[in-house]
């Protein structure tokens, strides 16, 4: 059945979002042959990045055409050089950087969605600029 | 554009996808959001409230074909065009943006 779902994001001529499994050890040949533009989330810290690193790799060998690094929960200009850092050695794009934002985490709590609780908040900026930056590429 | 986004369990992923996917419909964009996580929560950061996120019902066996794999077996096809399916099973978010959940591993084409 996922399957299935999975060829919509071929065949429907919208625009397709897939939030994907967590850890992308999932990410599958019958996914990647749907999709044009990956975008891994990761955090500013080893672990979190190696990871997205083990991605990426991964992804390439599965022939994704575009790949790019999302940094999420941003503390400071050193968090951003790190990233950016760990991006340029590894040859991966920064699409995206997401501040850390108490808004996600009320929102979360709440079992809302911040755009809706918070639309002005740093994180949904951040993610208005990485929208901006997509739409343009494309 | 096809995006899918992907990280570690707690990286905020989800948010990303949810806010995103909000954005770019903003701007006009018709988009389908998929949850294909097998923890499915993309309804909630899509603005969707609890429960009002209805998890996909039985696709219905005439909606799908069986198709030769290439690889020996087979698989399942959908049989009508993907607009249809899209109206039909998914989960109208505001104006141009629909969602799709697919992490139900009980709903394995029967019904």
């Amino acid at each position: 059945m996922r399957g299935v779902l999975r060829g919509l994001v071929s065949t429907t001529s919208r625009m397709t979002v897939v939030d994907l499994e967590a850890g992308l050890e999932h990410l599958s040949r019958g996914t990647a042959r749907h999709v044009d533009t990956l975008l891994l989330v990761a955090e500013p810290y080893f672990k979190s990045l190696e990871a997205a690193q083990r991605s990426f790799t991964l992804a390439k060998d599965l022939g994704i055409g575009r790949i790019s690094m999302v940094a999420n929960k941003i503390r400071s200009s050193r968090d951003e050089a790190t990233v950016r850092e760990f991006a340029g050695r590894h040859e991966v794009t920064v699409a995206g950087i997401v501040p850390f934002d108490p808004a996600v985490v009320e929102a979360d709590e709440q079992g809302a969605a911040v755009i809706d609780q918070r639309p002005e908040a740093t994180s949904v900026a951040a993610i208005r600029r990485l929208a901006d930056r997509l739409l343009t590429a494309a | 554009m096809k995006i899918a986004i992907g990280g570690k369990g707690g990286s905020g992923k989800t948010t990303v996808a949810g806010t995103l996917a909000r954005i770019l419909a903003e701007r006009g964009q018709r988009v389908v959001a998929l949850d294909d996580d097998s923890n499915p929560n993309l309804a909630v950061t899509l603005g969707l409230a609890h429960g009002q996120a209805a998890s996909l019902p039985a696709i219905p066996r005439d909606w799908l074909e069986e198709k030769p794999d290439g690889e020996g077996g087979t698989r399942l096809e959908l049989k009508v065009p993907a607009e249809d399916f899209i109206e039909r099973f998914g989960q109208p978010v505001g104006e141009n943006l629909t969602l799709l959940v697919m992490g139900q591993p009980d709903h394995g084409g029967s019904g």
